[in-house]
């Protein structure tokens, strides 16, 4: 998905288990990071950021020598990098208490390897943008930062709410979004139907990126669920 | 209170009958002894008729032999004067000795009033004279001054009916000022007993007239918050404990599953070996949703989650836990089918997101897992008059109809007081149910029109905010 150079992003591990640990690098290392370090307590993580200067930080709430929540207000002091908690805690409020305090994510154990991959590459590509980088789709490339679709060697411009709703379709690319999602991504929080309004949107943004609209292969339609964004891998 | 005005109202009722009731039996009681007392012949009667049948023989004046035994039996005697000489002509056997034989106009007119010494007398009209019956000193009391103003006797119906109203008046405020006062001692007593009810801390102040009563109530009200502190802590101490187990297994279980993982898509094992980790994945999936589930299910049983009640689109809440099964990619077997009406896109209403998500996808996991050989899963969300229905079905199995009842009817073996360890449905069903009972809806379990098993989950509309 040309998303190779978040592999190379540098990954801080915190948990107190060096069972845990050594799974957490292997599945890490599986999918291809290389840059991992790992801590087993608040005072190694501390000193090991102040090292190694992470670009994502993965924290177990209970550690021996506090809890990551202080960790993360520590960690958070210095630098600001995206921060996903890993814990056997699953209650609500500690839930709320890592958003509150602007954890990107929170992972309760246990957890599969695919679940877990899956948030940390949501996570680093939604903090980590490639200068410049193209998504390329079967006919067409977006080009987010400068809100084109390159198409034919021909740019064409998006419109904002065009944006967001492919946005919001990259990130979650190759799954289906549902049409819910799309509206409060374009509209807000809003309790008035978009419905229709999306509908529209959907069929100019394939105007722009489909070579045939009517028959679409990027970004295809799920019957009464939503909508799915396939990308074609690089 | 409602019931004090109902109260007081039947207090008055019952009070104004036996008033009027009361006067009605005092009525009839005074006619009677009147009756008793008038309808034998009256001493006037008796005396009109002796001077009706005394008549002058050869030896001189004489009664009828009637009127004689009459006066002999009630021990009357009776002289008759003369109009003229107002000397006593004639008198009856027996006379005591001190009665005058000389009588003036005074002693006359004394004596049609009243007494001859001591003796009341009656007297009646003859040819030539004054005919007098003297009865025996305790039989009879007369009224000398008898008169009365004619203006008295003339208002004394209405002198009568004012008396008797404002009778009934005073006694209506008596009442209603003793009343209200009983009331007023009660009325904290009766709130207390309604807070105990609602199962509230309670306590009155104990003086007055149902002081006693007070200090009773405040002494349950104590063993009452005594023994909900005492089963809250039990139940704390249950959901500790569950949420403590199943926290410790957290982490084992996560290394299990990670490197299981990693054995199923590992390179240079054989396919015997990628089934067997692929097994273990699985079965690890299910400690995993098992441990979940009695977590939320001792939660919910005890009442230590915390509702999030918010209003919410149910169509996209539900739309999005079918999209999140279909992006999951289980298996091949498994297909999903949205079956909302496309017209029905928001339905606010007031809800958990959480745990009605939850629920949803424990039904469809169900549905997942008693469907090996695969099944279409049909998902829709419908109005029906005062609710919101949430269908989940699919085409698998399916269940017999004994099982049907059974599901419907029998409690999860957890909430269940019976000692029993017959296997009965799942935790994930138990969920379901509590949460939609939170959400004061109704689960309904039945056959699907496409071969499997059905689920209804009922909400109403106006579902009214049910947390502790």
């Amino acid at each position: 998905m040309g998303n190779e150079y978040l592999k190379n992003k540098i990954i801080m591990l915190v948990d107190d288990e060096q069972d845990l640990l050594d799974m957490v690098v292997s599945i890490l290392e599986e999918d291809g990071f290389h840059n991992i370090y790992t801590a087993k307590s608040v005072e190694q993580a501390i000193v090991l950021a102040e090292s190694c200067h992470p670009n994502f930080a993965i924290l177990d709430i209970m550690l021996p020598d506090g809890n990551g929540f202080d960790l993360m207000k520590k960690l958070k002091g210095n630098n600001d990098y995206p921060i996903l908690f890993l814990t056997a805690r699953g209650e609500d409020d500690d839930r709320f208490k890592g958003f509150g305090l602007g954890a990107d994510d929170y992972v309760v154990k246990p957890f599969s390897p695919k679940e877990l991959l899956f948030r940390i590459m949501a996570i680093l590509r939604r903090s980590y943008k490639e200068e410049n980088q193209l998504v390329q789709l079967r006919d067409s490339q977006i080009d987010f930062d400068r809100a084109e679709i390159i198409k034919n060697n021909e740019r064409i411009p998006l419109t904002a709410k065009e944006h967001d709703i492919l946005s919001v379709l990259y990130r979650n690319a190759g799954r289906i979004v549902t049409m819910d999602v799309l509206c409060e991504a374009a509209w807000g929080d809003n309790p008035f139907s978009y419905e229709n309004s999306l509908m529209a949107h959907i069929r100019r943004i394939r105007e722009k990126i489909e070579l045939n609209p009517s028959c679409p292969i990027s970004l295809v339609t799920v019957k009464r669920l939503g909508y799915k964004l396939i990308v074609e891998r690089t | 209170m409602k019931s004090i005005p109902k109260l007081i109202r039947r207090f008055v009722g019952i009070m104004m009958t036996s008033i009027i009731l009361l006067i009605v039996i005092n009525i009839i009681f005074y006619i009677s002894i009147f009756w008793k007392y008038t309808t034998h012949d009256s001493a006037w009667d008796i005396a009109d008729k002796a001077a009706k049948s005394i008549h002058l023989t050869d030896n001189g004046y004489a009664l009828s032999d009637e009127i004689v035994g009459e006066l002999k039996k009630r021990n009357v005697w009776g002289i008759l004067i003369d109009d003229n000489t107002h000397e006593v002509i004639w008198h009856t056997e027996k006379l005591p000795n001190n009665i005058p034989k000389q009588y003036t106009l005074w002693d006359i007119s004394d004596l049609s009033r009243g007494y001859v010494e001591g003796y009341p007398t009656f007297t009646g009209k003859t040819e030539n004279g004054l005919l007098v019956l003297g009865y025996p000193k305790d039989s009879y009391w007369k009224l000398i001054h008898a008169s009365w103003n004619y203006d008295f006797i003339a208002n004394l119906p209405k002198y009568v009916f004012f008396a008797l109203c404002v009778n009934i008046f005073l006694m209506f405020i008596i009442y209603v000022i003793t009343n209200s006062r009983l009331l007023r001692s009660i009325k904290p007593i009766t709130n207390g007993i309604k807070d105990l009810s609602s199962g509230e801390p309670v306590h009155i102040e104990e003086k007055g007239v149902l002081s006693e009563l007070a200090t009773n109530i405040n002494k349950t009200s104590k063993i009452l918050q005594d023994k909900t502190e005492k089963l809250n802590k039990k139940e704390t101490a249950r959901a500790n404990w569950i949420a403590g187990v199943s926290h410790d297994i957290r982490t084992p279980l996560s290394m299990i599953m990670g490197y299981a993982s990693q054995l199923e898509t590992a390179q240079g094992i054989t396919e015997e070996e990628r089934k067997k980790a692929s097994i273990i994945v699985k079965q690890s999936d299910r400690i995993k949703s098992l441990i979940n589930n009695l977590n939320l299910a001792s939660k919910l049983e005890y009442n230590m989650q915390p509702l999030m009640m918010k209003q919410e689109n149910i169509v996209a809440i539900i739309r999005q836990v079918v999209v999140d099964f279909i992006n999951m990619e289980i298996d091949e077997k498994f297909s999903f089918k949205w079956d909302t009406d496309e017209n029905l896109f928001v339905c606010d209403i007031i809800l958990d997101k959480d745990l009605l998500k939850r629920a949803v996808i424990n039904l469809i996991q169900n549905s997942i897992n008693h469907n090996d050989n695969g099944c279409t899963i049909y998902v829709s969300v419908y109005e029906d008059n005062n609710d919101f229905i949430i269908c989940v079905e699919d085409s698998g199995i399916g269940v017999s109809e004994e099982q049907i009842v059974k599901l419907n009817k029998t409690p999860h073996y957890m909430v269940c007081d019976n000692n029993t360890t017959e296997q009965r449905h799942g935790l994930g069903l138990l969920i379901v149910k509590q949460v939609i009972s939170n959400h004061n809806g109704k689960v309904l379990i039945d056959h699907s029109k496409y071969g499997g098993f059905k689920t209804l989950l009922i909400i109403p509309k106006s579902t009214c905010i049910n947390s502790k």
